[in-house]
């Protein structure tokens, strides 16, 4: 320094001025670097350790790196800590100073060094980038990401490096997962609120429809929703009750404030029964009307469901019945008056099966009376008096009387038990074969008349009839056929039988005297008779036509006075 | 040989001309000595309580007995006698004489434990039959 000329006094002056302020500064550098408010940068150099400050930065820039948030260190190129600020310490949980100074990879855990190298290894050539765990003092093991770029100090390269904590993030991602989460519910809830507003414009649309449908039908009509509550009653109803739609309390515009109060507490079990089982509903009932008359009406109700089968509404009319129900009460009324007359009738013919029964029987004493009292008589009377006239004539005839007497009350007891005998079991009778026995009784009438008698039953079936019964008509139809013969001609009777329907028919034709049409109507009557040259009762055709329609046959008569006379009876099979 | 007569016959018969000719045919056919009437079943069921708890002369042999009759009927003496405690019931013969009977009330008669029956009127064979058929002895030919 000697040989270099000394400067002009001000220089030196200005110089001086100049270190001075730089030992100032030195001054300032170590007391901030004592008080650990600035960091030094110790370096190790070849020849021992330096000092660096963070010369050229200004205090924000510091106060920026000291106070953020984020982990912030310098590297050296042989990955010594030159400098980290007091946040990344506070991840690692360690004081500064047993950060400062320390090989890095101390706090990378041995899985991931290899990894930490490789990153270290991209920084110095220029930038990268990563995440790795990191361990704390306690040995757990944290997430941080890094990232790293070469900065340059008096020429020296360090690599910087932001250490940011991941755990928060971690954090964030779970909750963003659990916002998802609420989101893809909220979607699905907005998606169920849709297709029900779907839905439910549908069954709106459906009920306008049903509606609009309604309000053009003859029938009352009303739609309410699944509770029973009521959502549209057409036209027909207000015209009904005469009251117009929204007139008047809501509850006078109800049916069931109408239903006749004898019909109201089985129509509206069966309308609950409806709404709970969801079957349709049907119901007679009356309902007044404006002029406050009940009429009867047939009400019925569909429910009409969607497609998973739940109701969506209940379509409802009634039908004014009134007229047909009150006429089905007049036919009841008619078909109840017929069976009471019907009744009557049955009570009056047993009243008479059993008078004549009573009058057959009570008849019997007195005539059997007067019988013994004349046979007491006649041995009482002198037996010339007796043979004496006219005692002898009139004792005949009196004698007579009471055979006739008795005989007429033989055959009131026979028709009696006819009457009695009515739902007589029936059995399939040989028809030909009654024929062929009945035609053995009366061969002897067949000889002294020289009757031709014909007989064809080969063709009928067995009639169910009771078989005492069929050969007495058989033989009463016979019997009359030879009796009521004409004379001067051969009687020739023809005997057919044929099936007819699911019954049989039996003729019985002869060439007689036949009967005028007057007589023909009371030819099956009870004592009559036509001919008194014939000995008859009188009640041959009686007992027959009885015998027959007990059975569920007919028996009917075709005559001509002078010809001849066809019976036809109809078996029931 | 003349008739063993019965020690007393009785009557029942509302009717007093059937009563008067069966009366008339016993005496004349002299079957006893001993003819009671009554005109109804209990007139009859007083008689024979009266004359039938000792073995009296009074007491009936046979007695002939009408089905309808006011106040008592056959059928209903038939049960009061029944629960009658007397002595010799054996030897006392009932018969019921009808008119044509109503179905119901032949079985009626059939299942009853008397003498039988016999359709009116009354005549000389059907009595020498029950003479026959419970006493043993007959009318003389």
């Amino acid at each position: 320094m000697s040989s270099t000329p000394l400067p002009p006094a001000a220089e030196l002056a200005r110089a001086n001025e100049e270190l001075r302020h730089q030992l100032e500064e030195a001054h300032d550098l170590i007391h901030a670097i004592r008080t650990g408010a600035v960091d030094a940068l110790a370096v190790q150099g070849t020849e021992g350790p330096r000092i660096f400050t963070l010369q050229g930065a200004d205090q924000g820039y510091r106060t920026l790196i000291e106070q953020m948030n984020e982990g912030a260190l310098l590297l050296s190129d042989d990955g010594t800590v030159l400098y980290c600020n007091a946040c990344l310490a506070g991840l690692l949980q360690c004081d500064l100073s047993e950060v400062m100074g320390r090989a890095f990879a101390d706090f990378v855990p041995p899985a991931f060094r290899d990894y930490w190298a490789g990153l270290l290894l991209k920084g110095w050539e220029s930038k990268s980038k990563g995440e790795l765990p990191l361990q704390t003092r306690g040995g757990a093991l944290v997430p941080f990401s890094v990232s790293m770029n070469v900065l340059s100090f008096n020429e020296t390269a360090t690599l910087a490096v932001i250490v940011t904590d991941l755990s928060a993030q971690r954090e964030i991602t779970a909750i963003r997962a659990q916002v998802e989460e609420q989101n893809a519910l909220l979607d699905r809830k907005n998606e169920e609120l849709k297709r029900e507003e779907t839905a439910r414009l549908a069954g709106e649309r459906a009920a306008a429809e049903a509606s609009r449908l309604l309000e053009g039908i003859s029938q009352i009509a009303w739609t309410v929703d699944p509770s029973g509550a009521n959502t549209y009653r057409n036209r027909r109803w207000y015209d009904y009750i005469g009251v117009a739609p929204g007139e008047g309390p809501s509850i006078g515009r109800a049916w069931r404030e109408r239903l006749h109060p004898d019909d109201a507490p089985a129509t509206l079990a069966r309308w609950n029964e409806s709404l709970r089982t969801g079957a349709p509903f049907e119901v007679e009932c009356r309902i007044r009307n404006a002029d406050g008359d009940y009429r009867w009406m047939l009400g019925r109700a569909q429910p009409s469901r969607n497609a998973q089968g739940e109701v969506l509404q209940w379509i409802g009319t009634y039908t004014d019945i009134h007229e047909h129900k009150l006429a089905l009460e007049r036919i009841d009324q008619g078909q109840r008056e017929l069976l009471n007359y019907n009744e009557q009738l049955t009570r009056v013919n047993v009243d008479l099966d059993n008078f004549i029964y009573t009058a057959s029987h009570d008849l019997k004493a007195p005539i059997s009376n007067i019988e013994g009292l004349l046979d007491a008589l006649l041995t009482e009377l002198p037996a010339e008096t007796v043979a004496r006239e006219p005692v002898q004539p009139i004792l005949h005839l009196m004698q007579d009387s009471v055979n006739r007497f008795k005989r007429t009350i033989e055959l009131l007891t026979d028709v009696s038990k006819l009457q009695k005998e009515h739902g007589l079991p029936t059995e399939p009778v040989d028809l030909a074969a009654v024929v062929r026995d009945v035609r053995l009784d009366l061969e002897p009438l067949l000889q002294s008349t020289g009757a031709q008698l014909e007989v064809d039953v080969a063709a009928a079936p067995a009639v169910m009839f009771s078989e005492k019964n069929l050969r007495s008509v058989v033989f009463n139809l016979l019997s009359n056929a030879l009796k009521y013969r004409a004379p001067g001609r051969q009687p020739q009777v023809h005997l057919r039988a044929r099936p007819e329907g699911a019954g049989v028919v039996l003729e019985v034709q002869d060439n007689g005297l036949g009967l005028d049409a007057a007589s023909e109507q009371k030819l099956f009557g009870m004592f009559q008779r036509f001919h008194d040259h014939v000995e008859g009762s009188g009640i041959g055709l009686y007992m027959v036509k009885k015998m027959v329609e007990n059975a569920g046959g007919r028996i009917s008569v075709s005559t001509n006075l002078g010809i001849g006379t066809t019976f036809s009876v109809l078996f029931n099979r | 040989m003349p008739l063993q007569k019965l020690t007393c016959v009785l009557l029942v018969d509302d009717d007093q001309t059937t009563n008067y000719l069966n009366q008339l045919l016993i005496n004349r056919l002299e079957i006893t000595d001993k003819l009671l009437i009554a005109l109804n079943g209990q007139e009859a069921l007083d008689l024979v309580q009266a004359h039938c708890h000792e073995a009296t002369p009074d007491c009936p042999a046979l007695i002939l007995l009408d089905v309808k009759m006011p106040v008592m009927d056959g059928f209903q003496f038939l049960e009061a006698y029944d629960k009658l405690p007397l002595p010799e019931k054996a030897a006392i013969i009932i018969v019921m004489l009808t008119t044509s009977l109503h179905p119901q009330d032949v079985d009626r008669v059939r299942r009853l434990n008397i003498g039988g029956f016999l359709n009116k009127p009354l005549t000389k064979e059907k009595l020498n039959d029950v003479l026959k058929n419970h006493f043993n002895r007959h009318l003389p030919e």
